[in-house]
């Protein structure tokens, strides 16, 4: 456990070290780099989101700057195809260029080559294209059914996995109270502000394939590149240099990372494509979309007996690489009970293909939408029972004294106070003062409304639960290398990819903390396969976990080199050194860093015979014993105004209580959070990828797409449990996803809260002015309709 | 094509561009100075924020050839700008910036509230960067740092 003394150590705020670069303008993303006789790549799309006997005609004097599917099956291109080992997945082809047939709204079709991006663009304009238009599939649940339009002829249907979780069922027929309910979490787009990008080159000096890409997993990627192109790896380098967020949507694999290198091989010459907004909007609406029917059964003292649901998770086209397009449809199916202790669970979980781009692991995965179901149920139940929600949650949230916990379904929750946290957000926020605002009413017209949401993270997905699932990327221990520098700083090297989450100063820290360094004499390197340990790279919530794990594990080897020469140079016993403010302590004296460089590096001649001849830089690894994975989890609570003449929804207040193990920097933890609950309000309130009947985008700019601002989380409090986990290094657990997890229920439960006399129950997100509005207009219907009847 | 004389950054330039290039382009591609992003290129994240005559524009929605004539200052012409400087370090100290995407725009927009707003409060600030999107942050962190630079500046 860290002491505490180190003062760049565990838990110190320390501020970033990347963040001189950026602030003077001197950050370096892939659409910085230009390289001499480089080409810009625009990209023909699809039009139409479903049809077949797709035909290209090329743009006249196109000749060596134009490349379709022929040209990639041609040269014997592999397409990306990923088959989960969950009996009865639906596997197909990825085609990195759309080969026949189109099957969503921005398929890519053709690349086109110019000088300059505008003129490339005139080539995607004077494209032609011609196809039959064939009914799309859309809508997940209707599709879902026998006889509707299939995405791939060849399957029976478009279920894509049918999962069903059954586990004492009947328990069910303890219950004494049940609520039924539908929700629905719409589809959206990632949108960092940097989308993809990718610059390539083959290097002929080199004999080899170079990839500058937007990637979170740059390793990942180069296997890709090997299977697709046919490659080895020493022919494939792959850098992610800066990349401005990822947030999920740069962990999986683009078509563009593998059919823009492809075609810089053809021309020899470096070819740029970078992402525009439109087709970000267009080609990533890909994260999301949800549906639930669910009922959540209780005894009459409000004892959650268990939870019966029908999920349907929208996973687009095609299968991405290398996660799958059923992580969400199993993740929402297994964990559906979120941090609740229940004796029966009977869900079925489909993930359905339609004619929309395929589904990718955006922040907190499927837990957003699970989330959203679970508390907006555990809410409906506690109307009925006429309980106030928060207490309903304490008396079925896992309690401490349960940890660690088996969950229904098999998961293990490692530790921590669940209750305890939902207990410091509700006195945080004041539950009793909002329950009395709203006795005393607004002035201005408006509804207050309090709402909570508790979530858990299975964060660091491990080996095991991974190599089940059947993923193409198997995370296995995470590797770290560590080098002593001449001058006795330290510089260490990793796989996972930081891109914004302030990696080069908490992954420095981990070493000031086993060697007492100072932080400016530590630099962190990544993004590049060709310096770092191969690792899967950064996804779920793993890398201050996996990667800080592996860098403590490798400093304890390194340290002991170092004690050695220490030894020698001190004239005593190994057993009798130590390592303090980065020098060797023994009973004679101590010798600093700087001099056991001095001597393995330039003075040889000074080392004992007994040296270790690995010398002063050490590769090492972790992954927790059992490989279990850490939790963490949260209670958010919201407190909002909703006005029922305009629909419109203000956060008046909102409260975190959450506990991610120990804090390694406390304003990188609070950023984390922060920002995410902000995404979190997005999904809540804003953002959505709107589709026509004919599955047409109708949020391709920033006008139709509303992304959260500035004004709209203006209070948010946080506050820290922190539960060590018993798993990992330091006790860490993972943080990045969380913060994007409960808003959409805290807020929908806020809302539903407000609106509570009008009957009103909003159930999908984003909560709109428009939704809130025929909300209430229905729930006037009703009460006017039974009126009528009665 | 047509002629194009800029003063960016204190350098003259002259230049003979296609007429629908625009400025941002100018900027990045033409005279790589690449601190200027592009994040929408419809005038609405505000990445691409520049001085023009001392003025924000969205350099995305400007055409180069608008810009003839004019003083131009990106990111990387601050250097011995004291507001720039005080948000810098404030940008540091409050942790306003993760991936760094946005920095350069915001920077610009934030540097133009604290010299034109000195009286700015937390919602006038808040309501001032609503033409910058970042999607990291959550905002918090750079209201911080700008209400500290405008405290600064005060006392």
């Amino acid at each position: 456990m860290p002491d505490g003394t180190s003062e760049f150590g565990i838990g110190a705020k320390v501020l970033r070290k990347e963040d001189a670069r950026f602030l003077n303008g001197h950050g370096r993303y892939v659409a910085d780099i230009a390289r001499p006789k480089m080409l810009e790549a625009a990209i023909v799309r699809s039009p139409v989101a479903h049809a077949n006997n797709l035909k290209v005609t090329a743009p006249e004097d196109s000749k060596g700057r134009f490349f379709t599917a022929d040209d990639l099956s041609a040269d014997c291109v592999a397409p990306i195809h990923v088959v989960s080992k969950f009996p009865g997945h639906k596997g197909s082809d990825y085609p990195h260029l759309a080969n026949g047939k189109l099957r969503f709204v921005g398929e890519a079709v053709a690349v086109c080559l110019a000088e300059t991006r505008a003129a490339a663009e005139d080539m995607v304009a004077a494209t032609g294209l011609t196809f039959d238009a064939l009914p799309p599939a859309i809508d997940m649940i209707a599709d879902a059914e026998p006889g509707a339009p299939k995405v791939h002829d060849d399957w029976e249907d478009n279920v894509i996995l049918d999962s069903r979780f059954e586990e004492n069922t009947d328990a069910f027929k303890e219950s004494a109270v049940s609520v039924t309910r539908d929700f629905r979490m719409n589809r959206q787009a990632v949108n960092p502000l940097e989308g993809g990008a990718v610059l390539a080159e083959w290097d002929a000096r080199e004999e080899r394939l170079v990839v500058h890409s937007a990637s979170q997993i740059p390793h990942i990627l180069r296997n890709a590149l090997c299977e697709c192109l046919g490659l080895s790896q020493n022919q494939v380098h792959v850098i992610a240099p800066d990349v401005g967020g990822g947030f999920g949507y740069k962990c999986v694999l683009l078509p563009e990372e593998i059919y823009i290198p492809w075609v810089a091989m053809q021309v020899k010459r470096p070819v740029r494509w970078i992402q525009d907004r439109r087709e970000h909007l267009v080609t990533a609406a890909n994260a999301r979309e949800h549906h639930y029917s669910v009922t959540l059964h209780a005894d009459s003292d409000g004892n959650f007996i268990g939870i019966e649901a029908d999920i349907h998770v929208d996973s687009g086209a095609y299968a991405v690489y290398p996660h799958s397009n059923i992580l969400e449809s199993t993740m929402a199916g297994r964990t559906l009970h979120g941090p609740y202790k229940m004796s029966a669970y009977k869900v079925r979980s489909r993930a359905v293909a339609t004619n929309k781009p395929p589904i990718v692991p955006y922040r907190g995965v499927a837990r957003p939408g699970i989330c959203f179901a679970m508390e907006l149920a555990v809410d409906a139940l506690a109307r009925e029972l006429g309980r106030e929600p928060c207490d309903l949650r304490e008396q079925n949230l896992v309690p401490v004294e349960a940890m660690p916990y088996t969950t229904i379904t098999g998961g293990e929750f490692d530790s921590g106070d669940y209750p305890e946290a939902l207990r410091r957000a509700r006195g945080l926020i004041d539950l009793p003062a909002i329950r009395a605002r709203q006795e005393a009413g607004e002035d201005d017209g408006r509804q207050i409304g309090i709402g909570f949401g508790c979530y858990i993270e299975m964060t660091a997905l491990q080996t095991s639960a991974a190599a089940r699932a059947g993923l193409a990327a198997i995370p296995g221990y995470e590797q770290a290398q560590v080098r002593l520098m001449p001058d006795g700083g330290l510089e260490i090297g990793v796989g996972v990819q930081n891109h914004g989450q302030g990696m080069e100063t908490t992954l420095a820290q981990v070493a000031c903390e086993k060697f007492g360094l100072e932080i400016e004499d530590v630099a962190v390197r990544h993004g590049d396969t060709a310096t770092s340990p191969y690792s899967t790279g950064t996804y779920a919530s793993r890398s201050m976990v996996m990667a800080g794990g592996a860098i403590s594990r490798t400093c304890d080897v390194l340290g002991e080199r170092i004690r050695k020469i220490g030894a020698h140079l001190l004239q005593c016993d190994l057993s009798q050194t130590e390592i303090s403010s980065a020098a060797v302590t023994g009973p004679s004296g101590s010798v600093p860093f700087a001099e056991i460089s001095r001597v393995w590096y330039r003075n040889p001649e000074e080392l004992p015979d007994s040296v270790d001849p690995g010398g002063v830089e050490a590769v090492s690894g972790f992954r927790p014993e059992p490989d279990n994975s850490p939790f963490s989890y949260a209670t958010h609570a919201a407190v909002v105004a909703v006005d029922p003449d305009l629909g419109s929804v203000e956060i008046l207040d909102y409260v975190i209580s959450e506990d991610c193990g120990t804090i390694v920097n406390p304003m990188i933890v609070d950023g984390q959070i922060i920002g995410g609950a902000l995404q979190g309000v997005g999904t809540a309130l804003f953002e959505e990828s709107n589709y026509d009947a004919e599955g047409q985008p109708l949020s391709s700019t920033f006008a139709d797409y509303a992304m959260p601002g500035s004004t709209h989380l203006p209070v948010l409090r946080l506050d820290h449990l922190v539960t060590p986990s018993p798993l990992t290094e330091f006790g860490v657990k993972g943080l990045g996803e969380g913060g994007a997890i409960p808003p959409p229920a805290a807020i929908a439960n806020a809302v539903n809260d407000a609106l509570r006399e009008y009957g009103v129950e909003v159930a999908e997100t984003p909560i709109t002015p428009r939704r809130v509005l025929t909300a209430i207009w229905k729930a006037k219907q009703s009460r006017l309709s039974s009126v009528e009847t009665s | 094509m047509s002629d194009l004389t800029i003063n960016i950054n204190g350098e003259h330039v002259t230049a003979n561009v296609e007429p629908r290039l625009s400025l941002a382009d100018f900027i990045r591609d033409h005279q790589r100075l690449t601190g200027t992003h592009l994040g929408c290129e419809h005038g609405v994240c505000g990445a691409c924020t520049v001085l023009m005559n001392g003025e924000p524009v969205r350099s995305c929605i400007t055409f180069a050839v608008v810009a003839d004539g004019t003083e131009i200052t990106t990111i990387e012409g601050f250097d011995d700008d004291e507001p720039m400087a005080q948000l810098r370090q404030a940008f540091h100290e409050n942790h306003a910036l993760q991936c760094g995407y946005c920095t350069p725009g915001m920077l610009v927009a934030a540097r133009d509230i604290v010299t034109r707003l000195p009286d700015a409060d937390e919602d006038r600030v808040r309501l001032e960067l609503a033409g910058n999107l970042c999607r990291c942050t959550g905002y918090v962190g750079i209201v911080k740092a700008i209400l500290s630079v405008l405290e600064q500046r005060c006392s």
